[in-house]
């Protein structure tokens, strides 16, 4: 393992790759504007995928080194140091060809996401399991339920 | 290795085990019940976890060959659209069930002398009256007396709330003219019989921490077992053994270290559902059953009904806290149920209102869907559909057809190498008349209740629930596996009190029907135990 490899729970990335992972994330979910909403790339994503679905790394890291190469083609340099117009062109013309072209990273990236302290703060959530304090649902309306009543009976009489 | 001779042998501690052993208790007859799962620990259910959502489809999944617990065994459902689920514990499937409670029409049980389809059960709705209301008592079932489409009768327990997704939903079905009425659900909404009531978890079909939900664990098996009923949890039944008087004679079965022992019996009860149920029977071959126990007519495994299931979504403008509360339970409508012979189909299915989805799943169906994209669109798209969703099911009834069938697979086995279940299925042309139809009036009523995002899907593959009609019930016995009280026609001391024994499915989810029917079998043992073997 070369000293700028990046350890993220087992899972490994070279630097490019993780230069090009956290770009990723950043435009899977970049922060909110009103800074309310953190960026997926402040997140442990890769640590989480090494945890729940360690199959999907070597993909991402297929996926990565893809990307890096043709923004090397391209650009010259790898995907995670060109420019954002660049990166975002890029991404969308192999997104366009194949839409599952790191579908599996999105899925997982999202999954952790909202799952966050922060995230459950910015949706008005609190960061806890629904056990055991549960949650207040309204009873509801029954008088609704006339125009049913009134129309009365509608399930079949069945004769002996 | 042999054990003591029981009285009454009970395979499976699931929906209707539970309810057979709690109602045979009072005979004080030996009753043992075999298990082929151990009990859950409620503080591990997927609402105590920070990443419950995540839970649902991993520990939590409805399909065993994901799940794949130490309990599971695996099925192989490759040729069926619909694939299997189930669950293994005691409590059997009401673990994960969404506890929808609806119970089955008058019309559900003559569809041969109403509609000229498939036969008629050789009982009725009337028989099972009191049965269903008996168990609504023992387990603690809430709703709202006076639906309309039912013979009058009265859930012990309010209903669940209906929320503001519940009214939403309750104004597009007026405006339409159609019915809906608050489910009856088998959630506790006031404190009943030692347990606390709901506080809304949400994700009821990932077991219910709060033991608000009754799932026959903590109902039906804590009463019995005061009664004096044995229940053996690990131990999973390979095949039920008969003599040369065509007896049963007990169960082989291996216990938790894989040993094997036969359990004698005066009696044995099958209450392993659709799937379990023919699986052990076909396993079950001796030389006066070549092709399996109780199998003379042949019809051991066939005519295995799911209800096909279509699912409707609806996105709406305002924030509706939808994904809070019992998560399977909120309304239903069943402005379709019955025939109509004006439709091109016959039969009918049920709306069951369900609740919106976590953050989670919110944002993955969505990223997944291309609703909610990457980039800097992504919050206000996902705050559009978080917490607006509202979702509805379509419980088509379905007619039973020999071709679809639970046989055994020649190659694949569980861990103590019993051969597994394999289901193969075709989905009917009325089926899918029937799921078209429900897409489209689904469609209409989240239209008329103000969705401006909705989609459609069915048959859902995931959605194999309701396993019903493999060890069907008759009085002819050519044409049916048991008696019009689940005995079999062929082994006078084996009894069927699960979903095989339905003749025809409904159109709505099974479990009450399934616990009234195996009370009333039950009461019929108790009734005949003078003769029971005549």
């Amino acid at each position: 393992m070369s000293s700028d490899d990046i350890i993220g729970s087992d899972a490994t990335l070279n630097s490019d790759q993780q230069r090009t992972f956290v770009a990723i994330l950043d435009m899977i979910i970049p922060a909110s504007d009103d800074g309310r909403f953190p960026s997926a790339a402040d997140m442990d994503v890769l640590g989480y995928i090494a945890k729940t679905d360690h199959q999907l790394l070597d993909t991402v890291r297929n996926e990565l080194d893809r990307l890096n190469a043709v923004s090397e083609d391209l650009y010259g340099v790898a995907f995670g140091d060109a420019g954002e117009t660049h990166r975002q062109g890029l991404l969308d013309g192999i997104r366009g060809a194949e839409p599952q072209f790191l579908g599996g990273l999105a899925l997982q990236t999202v999954t952790l996401y909202y799952q966050d302290d922060r995230v459950m703060e910015a949706i008005g959530m609190e960061a806890r399991p629904p056990f055991p304090k549960g949650f207040e649902v309204v009873a509801g309306d029954l008088s609704l339920l006339d125009p049913v009543r009134a129309r009365g009976q509608i399930y079949r009489d069945v004769e002996d | 290795m042999t054990d003591e001779v029981v009285d009454v042998l009970i395979i499976g501690a699931g929906a209707s085990g539970a309810a057979v052993a709690w109602s045979l208790a009072e005979t004080k007859m030996q009753i043992l019940c075999l298990e082929q799962g151990g009990w859950m620990d409620p503080s591990e259910y997927a609402s105590t976890k920070r990443d419950w959502e995540v839970l649902q489809g991993t520990d939590f999944a409805i399909s065993p060959n994901f799940r794949d617990r130490a309990a599971d065994y695996p099925i192989n459902d490759d040729e069926s659209p619909i694939a299997v689920a189930n669950f293994n514990a005691v409590g059997g499937s009401t673990i994960l069930y969404s506890a929808h409670f609806p119970r089955m029409h008058p019309s559900d049980f003559k569809v041969r002398s109403l509609d000229g389809v498939a036969d008629d059960w050789p009982i009725d709705y009337q028989t099972l009256e009191p049965f269903f209301a008996e168990n609504d008592r023992n387990i603690g079932v809430s709703g709202l007396a006076g639906d309309p489409a039912y013979p009058y009768h009265e859930p012990p327990l309010p209903p669940v709330p209906l929320g503001l997704m519940g009214e939403t939903m309750g104004r597009g079905f007026n405006k339409l003219g159609w019915h809906w009425w608050p489910s009856d659900t088998a959630i506790i909404t006031e404190p009943y019989e030692g347990r606390e009531q709901c506080v809304n978890l949400g994700p009821c079909n990932a077991g219910c921490a709060k033991g608000a939900k009754s799932s026959a664990d903590i109902t039906y098996w804590p009463i019995a077992l005061r009664q004096g009923v044995a229940l053996k949890t690990d131990c999973r039944v390979r095949e039920i053994t008969v003599d040369e008087h065509d007896m049963a004679t007990g169960a082989i079965y291996f216990d938790a270290d894989g040993v094997e022992h036969h359990q004698r019996a005066e009696v044995v009860i099958m209450a392993c559902n659709g799937v379990g149920t023919p699986r052990l029977l076909l396993n079950s071959t001796s030389p006066n059953f070549p092709n399996g126990l109780a199998n003379r007519s042949g019809l051991v495994g066939k005519n295995l009904m799911f209800h096909p299931w279509g699912h409707v979504g609806g996105v709406f403008d305002q924030p509706l806290a939808s994904h809070f509360g019992p998560q399977g339970s909120c309304m239903l409508s069943q402005e379709f149920y019955e025939t109509d012979p004006n439709r091109d189909f016959v039969r009918g299915y049920n709306m069951q209102i369900t609740r919106g989805g976590g953050p989670v799943s919110t944002a993955r169906n969505g990223v997944a869907q291309g609703k909610i994209p990457w980039g800097i669109g992504h919050h206000e798209a996902f705050d559009k559909h978080y917490d607006r969703a509202i979702n509805l099911g379509l419980c088509c009834e379905d007619l039973p057809e020999e071709h679809n069938a639970v046989t055994l697979d020649p190659e694949l086995t569980d861990s103590n190498g019993i051969p597994a279940p394999k289901v193969t299925y075709t989905l009917s042309e009325n089926s899918r008349k029937m799921l078209d139809h429900g897409l489209e009036k689904g469609t209409e009523v989240m239209k008329a209740a103000g969705a401006w995002d909705i989609q459609t899907h069915a048959p859902m593959r995931m959605a194999g629930w309701h396993l019903l009609g493999t060890a069907r019930m008759g009085k002819d016995a050519s044409r049916s596996v048991v008696n019009e009280w689940g005995r079999s026609h062929d082994v006078r001391n084996l009894f069927i009190v699960d979903g095989s024994v339905f003749v025809t499915s409904g159109g709505v989810n099974p479990t009450t029907t399934i616990q009234a029917v195996a009370l009333y079998i039950a009461d019929s043992m108790k009734r005949n135990l003078e003769n029971l073997f005549d």
